[in-house]
């Protein structure tokens, strides 16, 4: 009885955080359960009672939102250019990174260092000699140009994470392999890279939201609707059907959707990438 | 063993040493995307401030700090700069300390800690722009929810037009981004709560110390260098806020909201790049200033106490 009464009053004194916790649920989710629920909603309902969970399941402002939008060719672009912007990232980050971590060449430090300068500027500092740029070399207006703007910025912060990841690697595996005649270009493809899984998938997951997510750039550099991304797309959209607006919470879903399923997908691999910059 | 460590010495000392191009090989790729497309237009930026160009001439005449002179003087280019501080002020705050207490209670509880980080994390995967169209909605005049729920609560008296009143826009915004970005300051506080070693809250406990003994006697000072990364961050967001203001308010009512990216974006869209660059670069310095000010600070505080 007495240890029952341990339990409890353990438990009691937790209250308040759970309190405080499920206070702080509220304020993430119910935003996020409410577009959700308004996008099965009528244009009346949401007009007459906007905290009213709908009356019936309707998924017609989905299938109207994608089939009238043009928001199959937005997710089809975003789709095309993260994957190809993170596989692109996380083959030169880590070619360059193991070089930098395990290489001696005069260098070395300095142009680590100049990677490392990248991260220190605001977006601004680019964009206008970058969309110049753009023009200038028939880049703008192109999911091709976009990629490589993607690729450049993400570069330094994922070398700075696999260079440390690498500067880790026990050195005695490298001088076995480089002594039994493997190049170092074999050793990285062979050894390196497939002992490295962990971390190159915290890295591309960390990669691929900031890449999904990207609007700043792409509002800059693309004006066609056919080559709009899903964040960019979605304003084309909300400007179009800013009065209808059930269409309107639809198309913010179809939005969230995908990263919603990457989260809950590979969540631990997010917040490893997210949080592997503070332990440095 | 000592043979191969000593290899790379000996061929660095021995008279027919040859540079080694391997690595170069390595680190080509990247450099050359890197300083393409980020690195040389950042310097691009600098260079051409001090510039009259626009988009079409590719021909650029020097005018020396003209552009400065015409920024330094535009009562729109200090407001939004001041909002950014504003903005900055706010944001090593409160979702600050919003992320350390959250992080605190989940580490306290055991049952139901996936749970919680996971849900207040959410809103941190979300691209600006859906943040902003969410929150658009939340203050929407008529179909929105802030306004109703203000009623149904009884707090008839507080509801606003929140993103109309010029005197508001800019915290409304605030609301937005603390919205999305309280979870991410507190899985990084939860990281390093978690490299604490459980020993010192076992002895606290023992020695009986309550919950704000060991928060002001453990945790936050453990927690020196993630709260240096956590702010620092705090800086990069607040004074490169954009999505979520230029999609709320496009930084009105009346510039109310404006802030110095929207700023340069406006006159990138003007052909005015001269004072774009300028602007950007004005910001730039500031920032660069901030950030290293602020991590060289703590590190020597650290040092010397």
């Amino acid at each position: 009885m007495e240890f029952l009464n341990g339990v409890m009053q353990r438990h009691l004194r937790k209250a308040p955080f759970y309190i405080m916790l499920m206070l702080a649920t509220a304020i993430t989710l119910v935003p996020i359960i409410w577009v959700f629920a308004s996008a099965l909603k009528t244009n009346k309902e949401i007009r007459e009672n906007p905290l009213a969970l709908p009356s019936a399941w309707r998924f017609d402002n989905y299938l109207e939102a994608w089939f009238g939008a043009s928001f199959d060719a937005y997710f089809f672009n975003s789709i095309f250019i993260t994957v190809t912007s993170v596989a692109i990232v996380l083959f030169l980050s880590s070619l360059a990174a193991y070089a930098f971590a395990k290489m001696r060449f005069p260098g070395n430090q300095a142009i680590f260092f100049i990677f490392l300068f990248g991260m220190a500027f605001p977006l601004s500092a680019k964009l206008g000699p970058l969309l110049s740029l753009m023009y200038e070399l028939n880049l703008a207006n192109s999911r091709f140009g976009l990629i490589l703007v993607y690729v450049a910025g993400s570069l330094p912060f994922a070398i700075l994470m696999l260079r440390a990841f690498f500067q880790g690697f026990p050195q005695e595996l490298e001088d076995s392999a480089l002594l039994d005649g493997c190049s170092r270009f074999q050793f990285y493809m062979h050894i390196l890279l497939p002992l490295s899984k962990p971390s190159l998938m915290a890295l591309g997951i960390f990669v691929f939201m900031g890449t999904w997510n990207e609007f700043f750039q792409a509002l800059l550099l693309i004006n066609e609707d056919s080559k709009r991304t899903l964040p960019l797309g979605l304003t084309a959209f909300q400007d179009e059907y800013v009065t209808d607006f059930a269409l309107s919470f639809a198309g913010i879903n179809i939005t969230a959707v995908p990263v919603i399923i990457v989260y809950i997908m590979f969540q631990r691999n997010l917040i490893e990438g997210i949080t592997v910059g503070s332990i440095k | 063993m000592a043979q191969t460590l000593s290899a790379p010495a000996k061929r660095r000392s021995s008279p027919r040493y040859r540079l080694d191009l391997i690595p170069y090989f390595f680190i080509l790729p990247a450099v050359i995307i890197y300083v393409i497309f980020n690195l040389g237009p950042v310097l691009a930026s600098f260079v051409l401030s001090f510039f009259r160009w626009d988009l079409l001439t590719p021909t650029a005449e020097f005018i020396g700090f003209k552009h400065y002179d015409f920024i330094l003087n535009d009562d729109r280019f200090w407001g939004a700069l001041s909002h950014n501080f504003i903005f900055l002020g706010l944001a090593v705050v409160i979702p600050v300390a919003m992320g350390l207490f959250l992080a605190v209670f989940i580490y306290e509880i055991r049952l139901g800690r996936v749970f919680f980080r996971a849900a207040l994390f959410l809103p941190a995967i979300f691209s600006g722009v859906v943040i902003a169209y969410v929150w658009k909605w939340i203050y929407h005049p008529f179909a929105g929810v802030l306004n109703p729920a203000l009623e149904t609560f009884g707090l008839g008296a507080f509801t606003q037009s929140w993103l109309g009143n010029p005197n508001i826009a800019l915290y409304s915004t605030f609301i937005a981004y603390t919205w999305s970005s309280f979870g991410y300051s507190m899985v990084i506080f939860l990281a390093g709560l978690q490299d604490i070693p459980t020993d010192i809250f076992d002895a606290a406990r023992v020695d009986g110390a309550n919950f704000r003994q060991k928060l002001f006697r453990i945790t936050i000072p453990y927690l020196y260098d993630v709260f240096t990364f956590v702010i620092t961050l705090r800086i990069f967001t607040a004074m490169g806020v954009f999505g979520v203001i230029y999609i709320l308010t496009g930084g009105g009512p009346f510039y109310s909201s404006d802030v110095i990216d929207i700023y340069v974006f406006r006159m990138i869209g003007n052909f005015e790049m001269g004072w774009a660059t300028a602007a950007a670069t004005v910001n730039t310095i500031i920032v660069v200033c901030l950030s290293t000010g602020f991590i060289k600070w703590r590190e020597w505080r650290s040092w010397s106490s």
